[in-house]
């Protein structure tokens, strides 16, 4: 008995068309499709594709809800013991679409999954979630990436213990695995020095954690005259969440009319965050979006005056790409309406 | 150096206690090592200055019961990096994993011997000295 | 500064009456090192008595609980004596000739503190990740004299200097013995390696020397580096144990003198030099607990790599936690100067390798090597010969709850094994 996958490909991959048929909906096919050859090939009877899905990109990216329902569906009827999507490399709704797919297949069904696609692919995003081999940025690295795929899907389908990514060629996934180098560590670090000192790329054993740091403003000299607005990524909404913001990775922001509003109450606001004890922020969401004390702080003349508007989304699991786009659509409107300074919370 | 009339030992350990030269100012209570450490935050985000490092030692946090730090006595003004430090120290106990062993009576007795030194080690006391003050 | 160093290759040590090296093999008569150990006041009052054993690359033993590994080496010609300032008198060391016996170590093992660790397997899968398993190993095993509960300074004192006077001894044996092979070193003046290498980056060695307190300390030419500014080194001078390890804690990650005396950052610089940089220098620079002895320490580091007009530098480390905080702020600072640097570490990840690796970070620190993650966890199998103790197992740094098993086997995080992710880049494992 040999493993059963089931496959992920675009249309693209599927000889379906280029841009012009990115709109079709998916399909199922039996067997193996395009570049499921090349896996099938390398597995040499171990592992079979039983089953290909293909769907347009732009059809994934427009009927995201839709899509996925349907290629569940799909997937649960089958039951295979892995879950394959693409390559993509780096075509970025292809990506996406392997990426967002996968989690999906992981998540919902249980069912472990495998892609593969460029670094710099946005679907590349979830890669601490998804596993993804790391493919080169062009179609014509297929010959490579799928003998690395195919060998990554052995291991995981016999449930070897996966080694490190360099070893593997899965992407850095944030989990840190050790293994053996060819040279010890002071001579790896000598030549790593060389390079840094000659200007040549080199690649750091552990990249430092990122953080994406923002050098403040200049300090606002007379808080008393300055329109300070609230934002927060603690997901505070008017109760019944209107714009229905999603409890986790959200995937917009909500933007609310505070005029007149002293006090947020149990009756009034609450929480659409799915990732904390939302008991407290609903009993009173000036817990987390501070409206009482800064309409005080304006009655005693200590700011100038608190903005109309505040905005507000999920900031749980919510991707870093959508968190910039968010920000930089509302920072245009608080600058617009003349705000100087934003108190963000978070949770 | 500052001066000792600065300092607030923050400890969960005994020996210190018992050892240190009485003129330093203790602040000594039966509390965990993370206790310790959230203690030495709160502190440090009112305004107290950190004098030493909250994971002095190689004994990693999830063997050791004990922990003393020393802070000023008085708030100044919060230090960005000392809030830092010991935010990630926190940070870095609560990877390791829980410790649910119980030792034999010398083990603590040596634990709290470590703490001990590296804290004398940290303020110039000599620490033999402190010792040989204990009562056996 | 020059320095001829004389391998002597030992495949074999063997017990005997008459003590000599011969055709590779050490013939060692452990009554004479006994002797010889006892010759000293300190070792003479603390330490009740010795036991010695041999193991051997292979063999089915265990070596635990490890104090310190040291190589024997003899000064055959110029300046000084072996470990000076501590066995020899403090005449400045590096230049001249010592014969190093090569292949074998004077291993000292036995309980100082109740959670004391350090674990050298000599086959099996733990043999792997120490270098000391490839070594033939003089096993030094000291048991205390009563009442040293309430003097474990002065008890791990004696170990030390007992350990130091086992390896002198058995040095000395080599005096004579011509070596298989030689090696020069060589440090030029700052004008001079100029002069030769006009167009070669200047490089030099950033080495953080523990210096915490009690069993995490480090001597230089006998001082506690912990009472010592940030200074300037030549690198031979280490290969003649100027610098000597007092550190027992954190078995996986703490310089051993044997590393100290065979630094690898030392022996790769040197060959580098003069094909692809210029090797300045080391700077050596303590780990301090006081905060503000870290400032001053780093500073005084970043101030000497521009003094040195320095292109680029290494940094290694010793120890987790606390030292995290110095190689961050020496690496930033050093940054700062303009000068490259790349630094070398272990980390400590969580058993399930997700967590934050080390306990502080900067994004000047872009170019990094890894001992590995010190929190992976390994089954170490039964042995059938254990030199020391296994009571203590369980407390080791590492061990858990259970992890010695019934049938005899750890199971515990590979940072008790000695050496296993040192962070002056001794081995090849790495982690991603």
């Amino acid at each position: 008995m040999s493993y059963r996958v089931v496959h992920y490909i675009n249309q693209f991959f599927a000889q379906i068309g280029g841009e012009e048929m990115a709109h079709v909906a998916p399909e199922l096919r039996d067997g193996f499709v395009g570049p499921g050859m090349a896996l099938n090939t390398a597995w040499k009877g171990e592992v079979e594709i039983v089953k290909t899905i293909v769907c347009g990109d732009s059809y994934f990216a427009e009927h995201e809800k839709e899509a996925t329902e349907q290629i569940l569906s799909w997937v649960e009827a089958e039951k295979p013991d892995l879950f394959i999507a693409g390559p993509a490399f780096n075509a970025g709704r292809y990506g996406y679409a392997c990426a967002t797919i996968c989690n999906a297949v992981q998540e919902k069904l249980g069912i472990r999954v495998l892609t593969g696609m460029y670094e710099e692919n946005p679907g590349a995003d979830l890669k601490n979630k998804v596993l993804m081999v790391a493919t080169t940025n062009s179609a014509a690295g297929m010959r490579k990436a799928a003998p690395t795929m195919a060998a990554l899907a052995l291991k995981i389908l016999k449930g070897e213990k996966l080694g490190a990514c360099v070893e593997e060629g899965y992407m850095p996934n944030g989990i840190r695995v050790n293994f053996f180098e060819k040279e010890r560590g002071a001579k790896r670090a000598v030549d790593m020095l060389v390079k840094k000192l000659n200007g040549q790329p080199f690649t750091t054993e552990y990249p430092m954690p990122s953080f994406d740091r923002v050098a403040p403003n200049k300090a606002i000299k007379d808080l008393s005259k300055a329109t300070i607005a609230l934002c927060t990524s603690g997901g505070i909404v008017p109760k019944g969440n209107p714009d229905h913001i999603e409890s986790s990775s959200a995937s917009h922001y909500g933007e609310y009319c505070i005029a007149g509003v002293d006090d947020l109450t149990a009756e009034t606001y609450e929480t659409a965050h799915g990732g904390y004890d939302p008991v407290y922020a609903n009993a009173d969401a000036d817990r987390v979006l501070p409206v009482d004390i800064l309409r005080e702080f304006e009655k005693e003349g200590k700011i100038g005056k608190l903005h109309d508007y505040y905005y507000s989304t999920v900031g749980n699991g919510t991707s870093v790409a959508n968190a910039k786009k968010f920000a930089a659509e509302y920072a245009q409107k608080l600058r617009n309406a003349g705000v100087h300074a934003v108190i963000m919370t978070s949770t | 150096m500052e001066s000792k009339k600065h300092y607030l030992i923050v400890t969960n350990n005994p020996l210190v206690v018992e050892c240190l030269p009485k003129d330093y100012a203790l602040d000594y209570e039966e509390i965990s090592y993370r206790e310790v450490l959230v203690k030495v935050r709160d502190l440090v985000y009112s305004g107290h200055r950190m004098y030493t490092h909250p994971l002095s030692g190689s004994v990693k946090p999830n063997e050791t019961p004990y922990k003393s730090i020393v802070v000023s006595r008085e708030p100044k003004a919060m230090d960005l990096s000392e809030a830092e430090i010991i935010s990630n120290s926190i940070q870095t106990y609560d990877k390791f994993v829980p410790c649910s062993r119980v030792f034999t009576p010398q083990v603590y007795k040596d634990f709290q011997l470590i703490d001990y030194t590296l804290l004398c080690g940290a303020l110039d006391v000599d620490a033999v000295a402190g010792l040989s003050n204990r009562k056996i | 500064m020059k320095l001829e160093l004389g391998y002597i290759q030992i495949n074999d040590i063997q017990f005997s009456k008459e003590c000599k090296v011969e055709n590779g093999t050490l013939y060692v008569d452990p009554d004479a090192v006994k002797a010889f150990m006892y010759e000293d006041d300190d070792v003479k009052d603390w330490v009740k008595s010795f036991k010695f054993d041999i193991a051997k690359p292979g063999e089915n033993v265990r070596i635990t609980p490890v104090k310190d590994v040291i190589e024997p080496r003899v000064k055959v010609e110029g300046p000084g004596g072996v470990f000076p300032g501590v066995i020899s008198k403090v005449d400045t060391v590096g230049s001249g000739k010592t014969h190093v016996l090569r292949g074998m170590a004077v291993v000292t093992a036995g309980k100082i503190v109740g959670f004391q660790e350090g674990i050298i397997d000599m086959t099996g899968p733990g043999a792997a990740y120490t270098p000391f398993s490839k070594l033939n190993n003089f096993v030094v095993v000291a048991e205390p004299k009563e009442g040293y509960e309430n003097h474990k300074h002065e008890y791990e004192h004696a170990v030390r200097i007992a350990g130091l006077r086992a390896a002198t001894f058995i040095g000395e044996l080599g005096r004579a013995v011509a070596p298989d092979e030689t090696a020069e070193f060589e440090t030029l003046g700052i004008r001079e390696g100029l002069e030769k290498y006009p167009n070669l980056p200047r490089v030099a060695y950033v080495h953080m020397l523990q210096s915490q307190g009690l069993l995490h300390d480090t001597y230089v030419y006998g001082v506690d580096a912990k009472r010592s500014l940030t200074t300037i080194i030549n690198p031979t001078e280490t290969m003649d144990g100027a610098i000597l390890s007092g550190n027992c804690v954190s078995a996986c990650d703490k310089n051993t003198t044997y590393h100290h005396q065979n630094n690898p950052v030392v022996a790769e610089l040197f060959a580098a030099h003069g094909k692809t940089l210029n090797y300045v220098c080391n700077i050596i620079t303590n780990e301090n607990v006081y905060l503000a002895d870290k400032q001053r320490s780093s500073d005084w580091t970043a101030k000497l790599c521009r003094l040195l007009d320095l292109d680029g530098a290494i940094v290694s480390q010793e120890g987790f936690g606390n030292p995290d905080t110095d190689l961050i702020m020496n690496t930033k600072k050093i940054e700062q100067q303009g000068v490259k640097t790349t630094i070398i570490t272990d980390e400590y990840a969580g058993q399930d390798g997700k967590s934050q690796s080390l306990a502080d970070a900067d994004p000047l620190a872009d170019a990094v090597v890894t001992g590995g993650n010190a929190n992976e966890v390994i089954v170490l199998p039964k042995m059938d010969k254990v030199i020391g103790m296994l009571d203590y197992v369980d407390v080791i740094a590492g061990g858990h709850a259970g992890s010695l098993r019934e049938d005899g086997s750890i199971e515990a995080e590979i940072q008790i094994i000695t050496g296993a992710t040192n962070e002056m880049g001794f081995n090849c494992m790495s982690a991603r």
